[in-house]
């Protein structure tokens, strides 16, 4: 299997990879599990009402920014493992390789044909000009 | 009456009963003595209790003492006064530590003693709910700003269809590049170290996301990539391509053929596209990719050619100046090849030389520079088989070949030598300036030389060195009479020729020698051509000799000549043809229609002998050129009786 092939280090960043997503998925539903327990406001304090009305809502804001921080991250894991696949992409990169030195090489193989034969062509319009200029009177200066 | 009962009047069971045992005796405990009494009186002492609860101190004391007389309960004691000291000690940390508290608090600088509110304030449950409300709203606030954004990323992408995708623009470059991540950046290589160059200087650029809205980089579309469909004109690339400065701008090789501070011809390796568009800081990604990669080449090249020209060893070193390579090639003739790498600064400058000299463009010595050192990465990388999988090298094909056609030691050192790109170019070169002197000299005689028509064809098929023209020589109007046809080899630094009757000259790089030949053809041709006209006219042919013993040395080859005797043998025409004076025709009766007796010759018969000959004056000649007066003059002369 490809997978077996791996190296070490590609493995342990696959790891991460999983387990980055883990984390944020994690964070996501934590986060917003805490929100809704500190909306419920069951909370037993020694604090004072507005001090813990004040936390908690500190407590809240800080929440959702970590939620917010959790979907981007996960964005960043997505063009991440993009850009893994893209890099390490071998068999796609080979039939790329492949495909392109097919087509240059039906290019070349056009390219020669059409050289051949614009060869051939020139060289019997050559000869037939060549005996028409050499036999005429009128002969250009030579420049050196 | 009086009888007195006596009252028995006894203590009471002073003694609790410990047991009874099963005869009935009862087995009483020993009372206690004082102070066991007492201590256990005083750990019944509860010091804990407050003073508003002494009041219930003789309740409790009952209690106590029922307690007490639970023997379990007194014997779990370890010692007497356990309990007593315990809590005395409990109540002595107590006292400790409000004195400590108190002493804090009395240095108001730690510990500030207040009252404490006896009310707790109201709590008004809207307040509250206010309160949660706000926050829950701030939250909201921040999760919805951060939705936003991903959703106007998101947007943008769709609704920007004319700026690619960053992952698809990559996955482009992969598909046309090498690429690697090392860290957190993204590396490629531009070198062609995979497709076998051994160059040291390694070709790495690192690609980056451009930022957003820079309309800098607005660039047209690469025209190489084949995957790419017609895109747009304009599109702003998602892709920035960070290039080392040494590979930036544009490089090419000039190639000048210099003959005595003279350019002959000068070529400029360097792709078209390249040269016109000049390196622009925002190009698209494909072709400052390509651009780099030509620098690249451009330099490997110029190091093999320098390397090289250091290394061989030749009649007249090569030198090898900053960026310029000089070798001789022919005598008199330097070919001259010099790198220019113009970066972006200083494109403007250097850019004007190369559109002058456009005319002398060789296409062919750029292709073959090119192709030279393309077929040694080419080599590099392809081995004959079998070769060994592990090894860098393998043994040549004729090497392999060698042992089963049993090659001698002459042989394999011929198969050990290999030429470098120096010399297969200076070899190429000499044989395009020999090529063009052959052009020249045949072109010049062409012109020069107007009586027998000097037609040459150049061959189609050749090699970069090694070339073939054929030269004909035939006389207007009398081409099937009589053609001289001679094929000339353009090798390297010689000329091979090979002439009509089979004989090969071979000759060296002066152009000098050609030109003599070809002189000393022209004339041969004419005899010849008189001879084979002579005999379609019914002339005879009396001698004929190509080279002429008599008459004044020639400055170059030999006369040649030929006697002609009219059909009835009555007149003679001798033809004498020489390289440098040019032709002579002469005529003379024999005998003479009308004869005079003299003193000396007294008899007609005599006339038989020949007389003497006459020149003809051959530019009063009427005819178009020499074929056409020798027809007309034996025309003429030939007499019907």
């Amino acid at each position: 299997m490809a997978q077996r092939g791996l190296p070490q280090s590609k493995e342990a960043l696959l790891k991460s990879y999983s387990a980055r997503l883990k984390d944020d998925v994690k964070s996501l539903l934590e986060n917003f599990e805490e929100i809704i327990k500190l909306a419920k406001g069951e909370s037993d304090s020694q604090l004072s009402r507005m001090t813990q009305c004040e936390q908690d809502t500190y407590e809240m804001h800080v929440r959702s920014a970590n939620i917010v921080r959790a979907g981007e991250s996960l964005m960043k894991l997505v063009s991440d493992i993009k850009q893994y696949l893209i890099l390490n992409d071998f068999p796609s990169v080979n039939d790329a390789i492949t495909q392109n030195s097919k087509l240059f090489r039906q290019k070349q193989s056009e390219a020669d044909q059409k050289l051949m034969m614009l060869r051939d062509d020139m060289a019997a319009d050559l000869y037939d000009l060549e005996e028409e200029y050499y036999n005429s009177v009128y002969k250009c200066r030579i420049a050196d | 009456m009086a009888y007195s009962v006596n009252v028995a009047i006894e203590a009471p069971i002073e003694n609790q009963i410990q047991e009874i045992s099963y005869d009935g005796t009862e087995v009483y405990q020993q009372p206690l003595s004082m102070s066991e009494s007492l201590s256990k009186l005083a750990a019944k002492i509860d010091f804990g209790k407050g003073q508003e609860e002494k009041e219930e101190k003789p309740n409790e004391k009952q209690e106590d003492e029922a307690a007490a007389k639970d023997p379990a309960a007194y014997q779990s004691s370890l010692w007497p006064w356990d309990s007593v000291r315990n809590k005395l000690k409990n109540a002595l940390t107590e006292v400790c530590v409000l004195s400590d508290v108190l002493a804090i608090a009395k240095e108001k600088r730690y510990l500030v003693l207040d009252p404490v509110p006896q009310d707790p304030p109201e709590i008004k449950a809207m307040v509250t709910v206010y309160a949660r409300k706000k926050a829950l709203g701030g939250a909201a606030a921040v999760l919805l700003t951060g939705a936003e954004r991903l959703r106007t990323s998101q947007s943008e992408l769709v609704r920007n269809r004319s700026v690619p995708d960053f992952h698809l623009e990559l996955l482009q470059l992969r598909k046309n590049w090498r690429l690697k991540k090392v860290g957190n950046s993204i590396i490629g290589d531009v070198s062609y170290r995979t497709a076998g160059s051994k160059f040291a200087q390694s070709g790495m650029f690192e690609v980056s996301k451009a930022e957003e809205d820079t309309p800098s980089n607005w660039s047209p579309p690469p025209p190489q990539s084949p995957n790419a469909g017609p895109a747009p004109p304009k599109t702003p690339s998602a892709l920035r391509v960070t290039l080392p400065s040494e590979l930036q701008g544009v490089a090419f090789i000039e190639v000048h053929c210099r003959k005595d501070d003279e350019a002959l011809f000068s070529t400029t390796v360097t792709s078209a596209s390249l040269n016109t568009a000049g390196p622009m800081p925002d190009m698209h990604w494909q072709k400052k990719l390509e651009a780099a990669q030509n620098v690249l080449f451009c330099k490997e090249l110029f190091n093999q050619l320098a390397k090289e020209a250091v290394q061989l060893p030749g009649p007249i070193p090569h030198m090898v100046v900053g960026n310029q390579i000089v070798a001789s090639i022919l005598p008199g003739i330097q070919l001259i090849i010099g790198l220019r790498h113009s970066t972006s600064s200083n494109s403007k400058k250097s850019s004007g030389p190369p559109q002058q000299k456009k005319s002398d463009h060789d296409h062919v010595l750029e292709h073959s520079i090119h192709q030279l050192l393309r077929e040694v990465h080419h080599k590099n990388t392809h081995h004959p088989f079998p070769h060994p999988s592990s090894g860098p090298l393998g043994p040549s094909k004729q090497r392999c070949l060698a042992g089963p056609t049993a090659v001698d030691r002459h042989e394999l050192t011929e198969m050990s030598k290999s030429q470098t790109l120096l010399e297969q170019i200076i070899e190429q070169t000499q044989h395009f300036t020999m090529r063009r002197r052959t052009e020249y000299v045949l072109d010049t005689i062409a012109k020069e030389v107007r009586d027998p028509l000097i037609v040459s064809h150049w061959n189609s098929i050749n090699s970069p060195t090694k070339a073939c023209v054929k030269v004909n020589i035939l006389t207007h109007g009398y081409d099937t009479i009589c053609r001289t046809l001679l094929t000339i080899h353009v090798g390297k630094k010689s000329l091979k020729c090979i002439c009509r009757d089979g004989s090969v000259m071979n000759m060296s790089y002066e152009i000098q020698e050609l030109r003599d030949l070809l002189i000393c053809q022209i004339h041969q041709h004419q005899i010849t051509a008189v001879q084979a006209l002579a005999k379609c006219m019914g002339w005879q042919l009396l001698s004929n000799s190509m080279h002429l013993g008599v008459g004044e040395v020639q400055q170059m080859g030999n006369a040649s000549s030929c006697i002609l005797a009219s059909p009835i043998g009555d007149r003679l025409i001798a033809v004498r043809c020489e390289p440098q004076a040019g032709v002579h025709v002469s005529i003379a009766h024999s005998p003479r229609k009308d004869f005079f007796p003299s003193q000396l010759v007294k008899e007609r018969k005599w006339e038989n002998l020949g007389g003497s000959y006459k020149e003809v004056r051959w530019d009063k000649m009427e005819g178009k050129n020499f074929l056409n007066k020798m027809e007309l003059l034996m025309a003429s002369l030939t007499s019907s009786s």
